[in-house]
């Protein structure tokens, strides 16, 4: 708690707000896309996921993750999934927390943040598999449904990367970043 | 404020009293439980919500229109493979309807209604800024932290203005320009990255005023509104847990 200064507290709310503004008309569209056409769903979750990427990628700093998304999610309360949606924010923030965690904040290379994004997405798929019966639907729309999922969490880790180094080009997180060493990998 | 009125109850009784019940109604496969389940969070709504016609119109009329998409929708999706053994319904060329697998989209309908449901007992009647102080209160959360959270509500009407100011510098300078859908995705991006960098730095000044005005100097705080946590919240959290647990029996079980 010491170590969190105001500074990088707000910061966090900054990325964590505009994370919950996009994530208010994606909890309006999954609901009603999640109704019609459950394969469509997949494609979305990379939105849950760019939020936290982001803040970890630029901030380098413990908790980023899970402060992040707590923010995202209390941001996104206004829409159908209510303050529930900050359940589910913090489970996203702290699943890609973890694999940092367990590396002891030593690693930021773009391996790490597809990995550990990768599994989330493998354990949030086996959570929807349940919810919407996946089991029933026929074997091609079962590979189809995993495909997506996992191919919309690469491409917006991605994308995450790409923004997170672009924001750093600007000199925003400097001072709250810990001072790069090493050079990157 | 009565017993009655659901925005007298602690927010996060009513934000994590329904997760075992929401689990329950995820994990069932037969249509019975679900619901019951969602017939109890539209009780709870309809006695407690105090909430506008209109509103509560949009509620009713909303989840049995997502239950009547997703039985059809689910039920075309359904291998017809497990369920040939039922009846046909409909047949359209080469797709046939199953009534075991409209059952089965029904069952599906039927769970994301509930769990949407639940979710609205504490989307309808709770605001997010006294959850944020029940979290600080009750849960222990950080009271930094949590004014993190009450700050970057603020932070969300600031992003439209300066959205704004970014769109016009963009077109002034002809930034982005072309027409079509690929133009316009590749504009959206490039107003990402000024409108979070100007956030980022418009939370630096904000950091820096609240640090100049002794945020945080004390391990503790006082608050100006207590949201407090009553017999009636452990009676709502008694009642809600509960139901997880007995409502399966009453259905039948979890199949």
């Amino acid at each position: 708690m010491k170590k969190m200064t105001t500074r990088f507290l707000m910061a966090c709310a900054a990325i964590g707000a505009a994370t919950g503004v996009l994530l208010i008309p994606t909890n309006f569209a999954a609901f009603s896309v999640s109704a019609s056409v459950p394969l469509a769903y997949a494609p979305m979750v990379g939105l849950w996921i760019i939020g936290p990427v982001v803040a970890l990628a630029v901030l380098r700093r413990p908790g980023s993750a899970v402060l992040t998304t707590f923010i995202a999610g209390v941001i996104s309360i206004p829409t159908p999934a209510g303050p529930s949606a900050v359940v589910t924010c913090l489970m996203v923030g702290t699943a890609i927390e973890l694999g940092f965690l367990v590396t002891r904040y030593r690693v930021w290379a773009p391996w790490l943040f597809h990995l550990t994004a990768a599994v989330f997405t493998v354990l949030y798929a086996l959570s929807a598999y349940a919810a919407f019966d996946i089991s029933t639907m026929p074997a091609w729309a079962q590979v189809v449904f995993f495909a997506l999922m996992l191919g919309s969490q690469a491409a917006f880790t991605a994308l995450g990367l790409v923004v997170a180094r672009r924001l750093e080009a600007t000199g925003v997180a400097r001072g709250i970043a810990p001072r790069r060493t090493v050079p990157e990998a | 404020m009565t017993v009655t009125d659901l925005r007298s109850y602690n927010p996060l009784v009513k934000v994590l009293g329904p997760i075992p019940a929401m689990v329950v109604a995820i994990g069932s496969r037969d249509p019975v439980t679900p619901a019951l389940f969602a017939a109890l969070a539209l009780a709870l709504l309809l006695a407690g919500g105090r909430l506008p016609a209109r509103t509560l119109g949009l509620v009713v009329a909303g989840t049995t229109a997502l239950v009547g998409v997703m039985t059809v929708s689910f039920g075309a999706w359904t291998d017809p493979a497990l369920v040939d053994h039922t009846h046909a319904l409909v047949r359209l060329g080469p797709l046939t309807l199953w009534s075991g697998a409209l059952e089965n989209g029904l069952a599906t309908g039927l769970r994301v209604a509930a769990v949407v449901l639940l979710a609205l007992v504490s989307g309808l009647t709770t605001d997010g800024a006294d959850l944020v102080r029940a979290m600080i209160t009750q849960l222990r959360l950080p009271y930094r932290v949590g004014y993190a959270g009450l700050a970057a509500m603020r932070f969300v009407p600031r992003f439209g203005q300066e959205l704004e100011t970014i769109r016009s510098a963009h077109r002034v300078r002809r930034v982005a320009g072309g027409r079509g859908p690929v133009a316009a995705v590749g504009r959206q991006l490039g107003y990402a990255i000024p409108l979070l960098a100007g956030g980022m730095r418009h939370a630096d000044r904000v950091s820096l005023s609240m640090e100049a005005r002794g945020f945080g100097a004390h391990p503790t705080r006082t608050e100006r509104r207590h949201v407090p946590f009553r017999l009636r919240d452990v009676v709502l959290l008694t009642a809600l847990v509960a139901s997880a647990l007995l409502l399966p029996l009453v259905s039948g079980g979890p199949r």
